[in-house]
Parts: structure tokens; C-alpha cells; sequence
């Protein structure tokens, strides 16, 4: 009973794998035309150089906006917090908002690495011989990168979180005071 | 009694004992090599190869990093009043704008028309 249960299991997953395969195939060559192929093919050189360049500068962008991202937590947020909570103040929804932006910088570095691989890989992909693979790397690549835009756009929300969060916190500190 | 040598005859000693320094040579080689690829994985997998501007083809933009930006560090301790609460926005204003002054991965420029291999892509 066990073996053949096995079995049908071991059918059911290869002909599952067997059809994503096909599938994927299917959308290769349906997202390619041949016309496609050779423009690949013929502006190989041209087009690989586009990457590099844009790999180069999206390095730098990284680092630099890494930096100020990276700084705006560590020097700004996170002290400004301690100091509200040191004071035995109310710092629930400042840290929320530090969370929260926290985990969009980490999406932001993890993203950022997806789309460098794959940028990567297209670049070391022989393009004259291997241009579907190529086009589909180039793909991967360019959704992975407009992932880290997005990534960039929650950062620019949270850090705008965080000034109505102290704008909030000033106005009941100042009502309290009174 | 001072301890005394006793050196064995080559007949009694073992093949261990006979290739000590060779198997010294090659578990030093074989740990070199584990540590090696650790080092590598970790500095693939942690992102910091992603930081890395040395790296071929990058060393071009290297000089290029924003090392200028030194941000004042807003300090834990002190009281909480109106005027700290002004020093803090004013510093945070500064780092916010920088942060939002560039739209950082805008655009498409791996999209297949932009590269020119695109459907509509022409000649």
C-alpha cells in the first residue's frame, strides 16, 4: 500500500515538474520572436555593455543610498526613541514607525542582492549564443530591480511616518505640558 | 634522571609516523581551503560583496562614494522638551531630504525596448 502510494506520488510530482517545465518553455518562445533573437544576437556587444555601465552606477547608488538610509536609523531614530523612552515617555508609535522601516531596509539590502545576482548572470551570459536564456535573465533582473524602487518608495513613506509620528508626539507632549 | 630520546629504528615505525610532516602540510592545505570557502559564501551571502566597490569593474565609481555626509548623532540622554524636540526634527529634516532626494531605481532601463531588442525595437 505504502509503495504504491509512493508511486503515485513520484508519478504525480514528475508530471507536475514535467508540465512547469513545458510550460516555462511555452513562455520563453511566446515572449520571444525570432526577429527578437537575432536583434539580441547582433547587438550583443552593445547591449552587454548597457548592463555593465548600468550595473556599475546602480553599485554606486546602493552604497550611497545605503549610507543615508543606514544613518537615518541608527543616528536619528533609534537614539531620538531612547531618549522619549529614558524619559519614561510614550515612544509606542515612533518605534512602530522605526520597525517598520527597518524591515523596508532590510527588503531594500535583500532586493537589492536578488537584482545584482541576476544582473550579474545576464552580463556573464554569452548573448550571440545563448539569447533566450539571456532575455529571460535580463526579465528576472528587471523585475528584481523594480522591486528595490518599491522598496526605496516605503523607505521614503516610513521616514515620512516618522516626522508626522513626532510631530504627533510634540503636540501632546505640548497639550500635556501646559 | 634526565629524560632521554630513544629514537625507533625506520622498521618499527608506522606509515603515520613515517609521513608526520606530509600529513601536517596537507591537513593545513585542506583547512586553508574549508576557511577560504566559508569566507566566500558568508561574503556572498550576507550582501557585503553587493558593498564591495573594489570588486573588477567596479573600482571606477569607488572614488565616487558620498564620504562627506557626516550626520550628527542625536544622543540618547538629556531631557525631553520643546527645544530638544527642535534640534531633533532639524536634524532629521536635513537627513530626510538627502534620503528622498534622489528617486533611486527609477525608471525602466532594462526594459527589451530601452536595450533595443524590444517588439517595437527598430534598426
Amino acid at each position: 500500500m505504502i509503495r504504491v502510494l509512493t508511486m503515485l506520488a513520484a508519478v504525480t510530482a514528475l508530471t507536475v515538474l514535467l508540465g512547469l517545465g513545458v510550460q516555462t518553455a511555452q513562455a520563453q518562445s511566446a515572449a520571444l520572436t525570432s526577429e527578437q533573437i537575432e536583434r539580441i544576437k547582433s547587438n550583443c556587444t552593445s547591449i552587454k555593455s548597457t548592463l555593465n555601465q548600468l550595473h556599475v552606477s546602480d553599485a554606486l547608488l546602493r552604497v550611497n543610498r545605503g549610507q543615508v538610509y543606514e544613518s537615518l536609523a541608527a543616528k536619528l531614530m533609534d537614539p531620538f526613541n531612547a531618549r522619549l523612552s529614558n524619559n519614561r515617555l510614550d515612544s509606542k508609535a515612533t518605534s512602530a514607525v522605526t520597525s517598520s522601516y527597518r524591515n523596508a531596509l532590510d527588503s531594500f539590502r535583500n532586493d537589492y542582492r536578488a537584482y545584482e545576482e541576476k544582473l550579474s548572470s545576464a552580463i556573464r551570459i554569452d548573448c550571440t549564443n545563448q539569447p533566450e536564456l539571456f532575455y529571460t535573465t535580463v526579465e528576472q533582473a528587471r523585475t528584481n530591480r523594480t522591486k528595490v524602487h518599491d522598496d526605496v518608495l516605503k523607505l521614503s513613506r516610513y521616514i515620512d511616518d516618522y516626522r508626522s509620528a513626532v510631530d504627533d508626539f510634540l503636540l501632546n507632549f505640548e497639550r500635556i505640558s501646559q | 634522571m634526565a629524560d632521554q630520546i630513544i629514537l625507533k629504528p625506520d622498521d618499527d615505525m608506522t606509515f603515520w609516523d613515517k609521513h608526520r610532516l606530509s600529513l601536517l602540510l596537507i591537513i593545513t592545505v585542506l583547512i586553508a581551503i574549508i576557511l577560504t570557502v566559508v569566507s566566500m559564501i558568508a561574503y556572498n551571502v550576507s550582501g557585503t560583496a553587493q558593498l564591495d566597490l573594489s570588486r573588477p569593474g567596479l573600482s571606477s565609481v569607488s572614488d565616487k562614494v558620498d564620504k562627506g555626509d557626516k550626520i550628527t548623532e542625536y544622543s540618547n540622554f538629556g531631557p525631553v522638551n520643546k527645544d530638544s524636540i527642535n534640534e531633533f526634527t532639524k536634524l532629521y529634516d536635513e537627513q530626510s531630504k538627502k534620503a528622498k532626494a534622489v528617486d533611486a531605481f527609477n525608471g525602466d532601463p532594462l526594459n527589451p525596448e530601452t536595450l533595443e531588442f524590444g517588439v517595437n525595437s527598430s534598426e
